[in-house]
């Protein structure tokens, strides 16, 4: 497709079918708002998705297609930042479009305008319950489509208002966390800022302010947002979970929180979505039976396999706007300390059975666990929190060294990456893991204040919850094992999953960052360099859904342990960022692949999967673009010289990459 | 009058039948209007599409009826996809079926649900040749060096 070929010349969306790619930050002029509007339109409906295509483009705008919604969520988290709004039908094969509503504005916080031939008005209603901007009833017509940019402006003025009320967290927080833990996430957002310089141009045009954005200081005057760095988010999971999610408060959790600059709202904001996230968990962990509640109750015996993992990252991600980055650092953090959050409720029962299989899954779920005590159950977060933390410790007591493995935990972490494909196999190994180990080591490492990290004894906490795969046998995992139930895993995953980061991902996988661990399981990395996102892998969704996500937070976990682990875990650093090392450079040239693979087959819902095949090529340099999350979580978290080879081998700037990598996900937080 | 002329005199009385006739309604013309020159054979282009994909809704809605269980869920599914690209082309008799469709799987009732099958494939299959017709003419107008006339 003509779009593929572009790719590499877009500096950020894919376009569908533009050759004149209108993807050029400068696209945009104020007086010419909204022209440029960069929309996704996410629908499986061929027909419908061409007639919305032509119209949104006869209405200036810059348009991305897609025709599957996991494809469109992996997209969406690769290229933050490089979307305005999100067009969405309600009723889609792979997805319910609520589904993604909720994922996108957890963690991308876009607006989203959902679209549906059913125009009852509880169907309707139902859509804005789930927070859609809009709903628009099928046959839509072009003036409607005119309007959309309203949306995308009040949502921004709405943000900006607020964060004006509450102080300017953002520039407290940049240039106060400047060097430390939250280092990466300001110094993420100045980069993010300096590279979305053009983007943030045309965005501030849009939102007709045109003043203020510029690179140093990008949102002081314009983007209250507040940034939701892992750490930030890792206080506030703690926070919470200390004082109980029934009784947590904003002004509580605030003052708990001790963050200076953050203010009530932005908590109570956070507070909201992170409710809405645990809610919808706990539909699903309902589902799966006592799983999270034992889970959560009862860390030490073992909770319940796979629950957490997907708990986990769906809390993380959900937790919102956290980065891909700061997922994978919270989650390294949280390898630290003990994992036993991450109970997943709503993990399928295939798979627990998978996480069963694997320590792989564990190791995961150490990656997982990394900081959300709210991921617990629903029901019992707060309470289950400490007792999360100790499984985690017995988990990693178990996992043992993982760290020394170093390249040998590459398989194992593999597996992981095999496991988030299969749903949160990550959790469910986790778990799984706990469960088999005897917890020798109740450590009780509370986390709920951890967030600084956990000892250096932990090794585990060093790796990403990729990494973790324990390479040691305790119980559950055998080291050895993993790589085999890993490929076992991925195989199943890719005849369930199909869909999208899946298949494309094979190839790239093993590149992939943290795919690193999967080399052996192209399927897992599929999944991983599906994006390198938060993993809200959301229980109901499809095994390919998850993998994606799971992917990408291994990823991102992978990259946050690395970082983390030099920031935090000096002794454990070493090992990880060797580790990481090896993968950055090894994932830099996937990633850029992956991502860009990913991405390449959104124009116009082709079949994913041949995408992929094609997109190789291309995939670097549009991966580069909006795939910063990639080259960054390689840069920011490990060693400077591996990701520098990265880059290198990416032929994407590296400079651009290593200082927007992490800008990269907190511009999007910032937008 | 010249063959172009009788052309499109043709082109617009047919076109305004089908429009009389409840074969397409409004949205087919706001489709029409989104053609330009960027994009000359958009309509044609959509319309084959909706072509492609109504034949495997049509096909998956044979299929899903003939289960020895039937699922209602997926009928319904697929008469919803079925009623969303329609009604975004216009063909709005297509419509309708699939409207009346939805109530009958909503009711379970198979013996309606397997007649309406029959009426939405008739109704699918006279569009398709009408829009065909049109497509020709428009051909045809274009060959003989005119220019088609705009309904809009």
């Amino acid at each position: 497709m003509a779009a593929l070929q572009k790719l590499p010349q877009l500096s950020a969306c894919m376009v569908a079918n533009e050759p004149s790619s209108t993807c050029k930050p400068e696209l945009v002029v104020s007086d010419q708002f909204p022209a440029g509007l960069r929309v996704l339109v996410v629908d499986d409906d061929v027909t419908c998705l061409r007639i919305l295509e032509q119209m949104l483009r006869r209405c200036t705008y810059h348009v991305t297609t897609c025709s599957q919604a996991t494809v469109a969520l992996n997209l969406l988290r690769e290229k933050r930042g490089c979307f305005d709004v999100v067009l969405s039908d309600v009723h889609m094969p792979d997805m319910d479009g609520f589904k993604l509503l909720e994922h996108v504005g957890l963690e991308m916080d876009l607006p989203v305008i959902m679209m549906s031939a059913d125009g009852r008005t509880s169907a309707v209603m139902r859509g804005i319950r789930h927070g859609a901007c809009d709903y628009l009833i099928k046959p839509i017509r072009e003036e409607e489509l005119k309007n959309i940019w309203q949306h995308v402006v009040r949502k921004r003025w709405n943000e900006n208002k607020e964060h004006e009320h509450s102080g300017s967290l953002d520039d407290n927080d940049r240039h106060k966390r400047g060097n430390d833990d939250a280092e990466y996430a300001s110094s993420v957002y100045e980069e993010a800022e300096g590279l979305l310089k053009a983007q943030k141009k045309r965005r501030d045009a849009k939102e007709e302010d045109d003043g203020d954005l510029d690179s140093d200081d990008p949102a002081t005057a314009k983007k209250p947002r507040v940034v939701w760095s892992v750490e930030l988010h890792q206080q506030f999971v703690s926070a919470v979970s200390q004082l109980g999610i029934d009784k947590a408060v904003p002004k509580r959790i605030l003052e708990l929180m001790n963050v200076p600059g953050l203010t009530r709202e932005n908590v109570a904001s956070h507070l909201q979505k992170f409710r809405l996230y645990l809610k919808r968990l706990s539909g699903v962990a309902q589902q799966q039976g006592g799983m999270s509640s034992s889970y959560c109750g009862s860390v030490e015996q073992n909770g319940k396999p796979g629950s957490l993992g997907r708990f986990d990252i769906q809390a993380l991600a959900a937790s919102g706007h956290i980065p891909p980055q700061t997922l994978a650092a919270l989650h390294a953090e949280l390898l630290g300390r003990p994992t036993g959050n991450l109970v997943l409720p709503g993990m399928d029962q295939p798979l627990l059975q998978a996480s069963l299989q694997g320590p792989k899954r564990i190791s995961v779920d150490h990656g997982v666990a990394y900081g959300h005590p709210l991921v617990r159950c629903p029901a019992n977060i707060s309470k289950h929190f400490p007792q999360a933390i100790i499984t985690a410790d017995d988990v990693r007591s178990g996992l043992g060294a993982w760290p020394s493995n170093g390249p040998g935990t590459v398989g194992p972490s593999s597996n992981l990456g095999g496991l988030v494909g299969q749903s949160g196999n990550i959790l469910m190994g986790m778990l799984h893991h706990q469960q088999q180990q005897p917890r020798p080591h109740h450590q009780p490492q509370q986390q709920q204040k951890q967030v600084t990290q956990p000892d250096p004894s932990r090794s585990i906490n060093v790796q990403p919850s990729c990494l973790v795969v324990p390479s040691q046998s305790s119980a559950s995992f055998q080291a050895g094992k993993n790589p085999v139930s890993i490929n076992r895993n991925c195989s199943f995953n890719r005849s369930s999953s199909m869909d999208y980061s899946l298949l494309s991902s094979q190839s790239n996988n093993s590149s992939f960052g943290i795919a690193q661990i999967m080399d052996g399981d192209p399927k897992t990395t599929s999944v991983l360099n599906g994006y390198p996102g938060p993993g809200s892998v959301s229980p109901s969704m499809s095994s390919c859904s998850i993998n994606a996500e799971n992917a990408a937070n291994r990823q991102l976990q992978n990259s946050t342990v690395a970082s983390n682990a030099a920031r935090q875990l000096p002794v454990l650093a070493p090992n990880v960022c060797d580790f990481q090392g090896s993968y950055n450079t090894k994932s830099g040239h996937v990633l850029d692949q992956g991502p860009l693979r990913n991405l390449g087959f959104v124009g116009k819902g082709t079949s994913i999967p041949s995408r992929f095949a094609v997109d190789e090529p291309d995939s670097p340099m549009s991966n580069l673009n909006c795939g910063r999350i990639y080259g960054e979580n390689n840069e920011n978290k490990v060693k400077q010289e591996p990701s520098m080879e990265f880059i290198e081998s990416a032929k994407v700037g590296i400079p651009i990459l290593q200082n927007f990598s992490s800008n990269d996900l907190m511009s999007v937080f910032s937008e | 009058m010249d063959v172009v002329s009788q052309l499109q005199r043709q082109f617009v009385d047919f076109t305004t039948s089908l429009y009389h006739e409840g074969f397409l309604d409004d949205q087919f013309t706001q489709l029409q209007k989104l053609q330009d020159e960027s994009n000359p054979e958009f309509v044609a282009e959509v319309v084959s599409l909706f072509f492609e994909d109504s034949e495997n809704l049509l096909n998956n809605l044979a299929n899903a009826l003939q289960q020895q269980i039937v699922d209602y869920k997926q009928v319904d599914a697929h008469v919803h996809q079925f009623k969303g690209s329609s009604s975004s082309i216009g063909a709005q008799r297509v419509k309708n079926v699939c409207a009346a469709f939805r109530n009958l799987c909503e009711g379970k009732n198979l013996d309606g649900c397997i007649r309406c099958l029959q009426q939405l494939k008739l109704e699918y299959s006279l569009v398709k040749s009408k829009l065909e017709t049109l497509f020709r003419l428009e051909q045809q107008i274009l060959a003989a060096g005119g220019t088609v006339p705009s309904m809009a």
